[in-house]
């Protein structure tokens, strides 16, 4: 049985092996603001911080996680960049936001001033159907604001 | 007084004769240009709870004992079950019920398309679900597949033939000084909202419950009371947060009904979600056309003929969209002939999408309008107001509003930037702009209701069971309801997403959303702020013309003011209720969405890569209640549009039907890195004919002109003509070599 | 299914080796990967890069600036991309690989064992790469696929690193011997469908890079970021190889107009046409 370490706890999960993080944030930790969208790695909307790094945690088997500390939307709800996304509009359905958020503090605790170059660069794997990428750069921008 | 009418209402241009039961909305229109909150930017009212993943969705919805789907969807494009057995799925761990062809009748034993549901099998886990399905044995007899639509044309398999004409167009022709001739193709493209279709039904008592990834709540909830043969009432459909539509989502679809039957069999919550791999099969695509396009003019620009053949590949079934659309409306021409085919073939059913028909049409039109300039040696931005329609071009009723000649005066700034743009060329990368107009529907109509509620705290909450599809209409009826009851936005609450918890409200479609609820939501906050008023009156003996809200207070002509607290503290624990109705669009007019915009892009003339630099949009859209919600409108539909343009194609096997391009990394939408620069203006002027808002919808007119102004900027960048979308980095280097051609055979290049 | 987590090479026996997981974890679950054991092997592949302790007369002979390197073959794309130790062609090849999420979990040895992208081979279509007896993409839809050695099978082999590689003549050292980047790939046959060489329980452990001061890597895709090479290229002033053109990374010997271009992929022909043309300058212009 794997422990996860997630948002400063520790959980059992009981779970089949090739079960994915996301699955189990979800179905066993009841935390759903991690979003699945395409389950195979290709959009971003289930990006999680595992051990710092923004990673996808759809294609990520909890088995393999072996203790390292996983920071979820749910542990950043306070960070200043939640602010400044609704600030800037940087959302419109609300159902990537989530994913786009962890990349986005990722990226400034990194680069805590990124310029527009990076920041295109380092949320290129998050998705957004609605196009809210300009309001997102922006609210990336101003995240101190 | 509540009046009976026969009137015709518009869903993404599609009219049909309804009766509706209006109520006249007695209000004057607000003044012209921003008020306190109406007509200023408001970041979204419910942008914390969905930034923080506290939102709950569809997707999140749990109920106790829930039981997960997994549909058997055909593998086969055409086919035939010869036989089917579940009962080794039935055997399998954690499975409690399965259902296959003839149990409902969105389970079909003869698909014509890939992905159409056959079977679902319905277990304590999804992955359950998942093993039993794969357990389902199947005997096919696979039937011919015909996926190209000339083929289908051919063949006489076709849904649908509209033919259309004004004038006489071959007269029209013969008249023409010159005539430009252009076969324009676009790509079938994929909704692929973030989340995908699903539901979770649940029976309580005789009530089903339907918790939907929805954009027509009521829509929905008549559709299942009438198959199911239930009273409305006894059906309940939720959707408070609903994570993107675009169009897909305004009916059941089958993971609904296959959530309903199961949870009946079960007697448990039976959730189907489609995974994005079925979403990509059979959650609906705009499809694909052939656009065989003719235009003649006069040699100083003036129309004399238009003329089209367009085939659009519907796929199995699905309604045959006004790909005719921009040709009959857009220009003044007396002389218009078109004919627009619904193929039929074996491939998924089309569904609505963000302007459809219009999206695809516009993109043949503006680019042929800009091929005739050229060959006229016309500015294109002149040669589109020498063919003005003042009047509606195809019956030549008047506009209940229209500024289109406005937003191409204010289109001129970006437009001469043109020079300064190509000056920045170089050897291998060439700058150029273009431009396209943008013409579409947008008006909304009842019916549609609102009730406002008015604590003794003066806090107000909107009480309609529409849905905010993430658009942000939530946000634009607090700002209405704030604005007319006279109290600051955060006092307003919106409570939405639920049948059962509000009156009936329009489908978020169209572009409807706003301009069919916001005057309900106004009509019942004035009703609220009415009352506020008679009471305030009694209370300290005024006269009630004397007395207004502003700003959270009841203030007096006479100078007096008292916090809006105070006049309804008395309720205690009670409140004052409105209600509120949308009233009836103008009788004899025709009410339409217009904008132009300008596209500034770079070509890499040697190995095709396009970026776009910058997009200007200029609407026409009255009045504008969020300027920053509808700002995030415009961005987000000219990247939609971009990916339309540039990246985004399903790919079909020629030869099985199979969809190809299914996962996200095959399937290519935007992404931030190719975002261009937009900037956008609204002309925020109101439609004085139009409901007590003047507001029209924002939601489809930015995606309409897109692609066509990319492409008449490529044009402008490289002489080249493309004419196929998307501008792929194949259609883009064959355009480039044809326009090289063209030069070294002496021909003048396009520009 | 079991997942173990060996500490030693010793310990590894058997299994489906599953390192970052963003190819192996998709493809089992498309049951493409079949097995009841997976090996986590990131207790046992070395990661990070190294400077090469080299001998006096490489000394002598390169440029100080720029070292040989070994890298781990658990290294991150992400950590690589930030590495200012490895040659130019291979930190922009990292740099313009897949997303930002998937740099920070695949390993630079899993993402030279990817399989290819087509379509009709991730979908299961019964093609000659699943031991089949037919290309479905030569006849079916195949705008992304190869222009070389495609009469077989005409796959694009998506790795942007690979091709770097390539160019940079890496040697690969795995749990068996000593081999070159090129020597790692082979081109699938009617006997043996493999696109690689590797042998069953052969793990990659390094990569030696050479010291390389003059590299680069263009890449063409649909996005501007996120996309999978349509074309790239990878040049020194020694070698050019390209990814997205055949079943395997390709060294180009001789030129473009030996290419064999199916009808939806002559484009590509002129697209690597102009990269190479550009990489080739960028590298003799130093």
């Amino acid at each position: 049985m794997p422990e996860l370490r997630v948002n400063g706890g520790a959980y059992e999960v009981d779970a089949p092996v090739g079960t994915s993080l996301a699955e189990a944030l979800r179905e066993e930790l009841g935390l759903t603001g991690t979003k699945i969208a395409c389950n195979e790695g290709h959009c971003g909307a289930c990006t999680v911080l595992v051990d710092g790094l923004p990673k996808l945690s759809c294609i990520t088997l909890v088995h393999q996680l072996d203790g390292a500390e996983v920071t979820t939307i749910e542990a950043l709800r306070d960070h200043p960049m939640v602010a400044s996304f609704v600030r800037a509009d940087a959302l419109q359905c609300g159902f990537c936001t989530p994913g786009q958020i962890v990349s986005a503090v990722a990226l400034v605790e990194s680069s805590p001033e990124p310029t527009s170059e990076e920041i295109r660069h380092r949320m290129a794997g998050n998705i957004c159907r609605c196009g809210a990428y300009p309001k997102i750069e922006e609210a990336i921008r101003t995240w101190r604001d | 007084m509540a009046r009976l009418i026969r009137t015709e209402k518009e869903v993404e241009g599609r009219y049909e004769e309804v009766w509706l039961v209006v109520e006249e909305d007695a209000l004057e229109q607000w003044p012209d240009g921003p008020l306190k909150i109406v007509g200023r930017g408001a970041p979204r009212v419910d942008g914390l709870e969905r930034a923080r993943g506290e939102a709950r969705y569809t997707a999140d919805v749990r109920l106790p004992g829930m039981l997960h789907t997994a549909v058997l969807r055909s593998p086969h494009a055409h086919a035939r079950v010869k036989r089917i057995d579940v009962s080794r799925a039935l055997e399998l761990p954690g499975v409690r019920a399965a259902i296959g062809p003839g149990d409902i009748e969105q389970l079909t034993g003869e698909p014509g398309y890939q992905g159409a549901a056959v079977a679902a099998v319905c277990a304590d886990t999804l992955a359950q679900a998942r093993t039993a399905v794969a357990a389902i044995d199947v005997e096919w007899e696979e039937l011919e597949v015909v996926v190209d639509p000339d083929d289908a044309v051919r063949r006489g398999q076709v849904h649908d033939k509209r033919e259309r004409s004004r004038g006489d167009y071959e007269r029209g022709l013969a008249e023409a000084d010159v005539v430009v001739e252009g076969t324009y193709r676009t790509q079938t493209v994929l909704h692929n909202s973030m989340e995908t279709h699903q539901s979770v039904a649940a029976w309580e008592g005789d009530t089903l419950n339907v918790y939907i990834s929805t954009q027509f709540i009521w829509g929905v909830r008549e559709e299942i009371a009438s198959e199911l043969e239930l009273p409305q009432d006894r059906v309940r459909v939720v959707c408070e947060y609903m994570g993107g539509g675009f169009g897909s989502k305004n009916d059941p679809g089958d993971y609904t009904f296959i959530a309903i039957e199961l949870s009946k069999r079960t007697g448990r919550p039976v959730r189907c979600a489609l995974t994005r791999r079925e979403e990509n099969m059979a959650a609906g695509n705009r499809n694909s056309t052939v656009q065989r396009l003719t235009v003649g003019a006069k040699s100083d620009g003036t129309l004399t003929a238009l003329g089209g053949e367009f085939v659009n590949a519907l796929g199995w079934s699905g309604w045959n969209a006004s790909t005719e659309g921009p040709m009959q409306m857009l220009y003044a021409c007396a002389n218009v002939k078109t004919t627009t085919w619904g193929a039929k073939v074996n491939t998924p059913p089309m569904k609505a999408f963000r302007a459809p028909g219009f999206v695809e049409g516009t993109f043949g039109l503006e680019c042929l309008m800009d091929e005739l300039a050229a060959k006229l040696d016309l500015d294109p931005l002149e040669l589109r107001r020498r063919n003005y329609a003042s009047n509606d071009a195809t019956d030549d009723r008047p506009f209940s509003s229209k500024n289109l000649m406005e937003c191409y005066r204010r289109a001129e700034p970006h437009w001469a930037r043109r020079d300064e743009v190509r000056a920045r060329s170089t050897e291998t990368v060439k700058r150029g702009v273009g431009m396209a107009s943008q013409i579409w529907y947008g008006g909304g109509g009842p019916p549609s209701y609102a009730w406002t509620r008015v604590g003794s705290d003066g806090r107000v909450t909107v009480v309609t069971a529409m849905q905010d599809i993430g658009t942000g209409s939530r946000t634009a009826m607090a700002q209405i309801a704030a604005e007319e009851l006279g109290v600051p936005l955060d006092w307003v609450t919106v409570s939405l997403g639920d049948s059962a918890r509000g009156p009936y409200a329009s489908i978020s479609a169209g572009s409807s959303t706003i301009p069919s609820m916001g005057p309900a939501v106004r009509a019942a906050a004035a009703d609220a702020k009415r009352q506020v008023v008679e009471i305030a009156a009694q209370r300290f003996d005024k006269e009630t013309r004397t007395l207004d809200v502003k700003n959270g207070s009841v203030i007096c002509s006479d100078g007096g003011k008292w916090p809006l607290e105070d006049v309804v503290g008395l309720l205690e624990d009670a409140q004052i209720l409105g209600k509120g109705a949308r009233g009836p669009n103008p009788t004899g007019m025709q009410v339409l969405t217009f904008g132009v915009q300008v596209a500034e892009v770079a070509v890499d003339v040697e190995t095709g890569e396009i970026w776009v630099e910058r997009v200007a949009a200029i609407h026409d859209v009255g009045r504008v209640i969020n300027a920053l919600g509808a700002e995030s409108q415009v961005e987000g539909g000219i990247i939609q549009g971009i990916g339309h343009t540039l990246s985004e194609q399903r790919l079909v096997d020629p030869e099985t039907g199979t969809i190809l391009t299914r996962t996200l990394d095959a399937y290519r939408m935007p992404t931030i890195a190719d975002a261009p620069e937009i900037v956008s203006e609204l002309l925020d002027i109101p439609d004085a004919h139009l409901t007590n808002l003047g507001s029209k919808g924002l939601g489809e007119p930015p995606i309409v002109p897109v692609a066509a102004a990319i492409a008449n900027a490529i044009r402008d960048a490289t002489g080249a003509d493309v004419r196929s979308l998307p501008i792929s980095r194949e259609e883009m280097l064959r355009a480039l070599r044809e326009a090289r051609e063209r030069e070294r055979r002496g021909a003048p290049a396009a520009v | 299914m079991e997942l173990l987590r060996p500490s030693s090479l010793d310990a590894v026996d058997g299994g489906v080796p599953i390192h970052g997981g963003t190819e192996v974890v998709p493809l089992l679950r498309d049951r493409i990967i079949e097995t009841e054991r997976l090996v986590d092997i990131r207790g046992v592949v070395p990661s990070g890069v190294s400077g090469r302790t080299l001998t006096n007369e490489q000394q002598l002979s390169s440029d100080n600036n720029y070292q040989a390197v070994i890298i781990g073959a658990g290294t991150t794309l992400a950590e690589l991309e930030a590495s200012t130790q490895i040659p130019a062609a291979l930190r922009e090849a990292c740099r313009l690989a897949a997303s930002p999420q998937l740099r920070n979990m695949g390993s630079l040895g899993g993402n030279l064992l990817q399989a290819t992208r087509c379509w009709y081979w991730r979908l299961k279509f019964p093609c000659r790469l699943h031991g089949g007896d037919r290309c479905h993409a030569r006849e079916g839809e195949h705008r992304e696929h190869a222009i070389f050695a495609n009469d077989f099978c005409a796959s694009a082999h998506p790795s942007d690193v690979a091709a770097a590689l390539l160019a940079l003549d890496a040697t690969l050292r795995t749990t068996t011997r000593e081999l070159s980047v090129a020597d790692l790939y082979r081109l699938p046959t009617e006997d043996d469908r493999a696109t690689t060489t590797l042998e069953p329980g052969e793990l990659i452990l390094e990569v030696d890079v050479p010291a390389a001061p003059r590299s680069v890597y263009l890449k063409a895709m649909d996005r501007k970021r996120w996309a999978f090479p349509l074309v790239g290229v990878a040049a020194t002033p020694e070698r050019t190889a390209l990814a997205g053109v055949a079943p395997i990374p390709w060294l180009l010997e001789g030129d473009l107009d030996a290419a064999t271009p199916l009808p939806q992929t002559a484009y590509k022909v002129e697209l690597a046409k102009a990269l190479v043309k550009r990489a080739r300058a960028a590298v003799a212009s130093g």
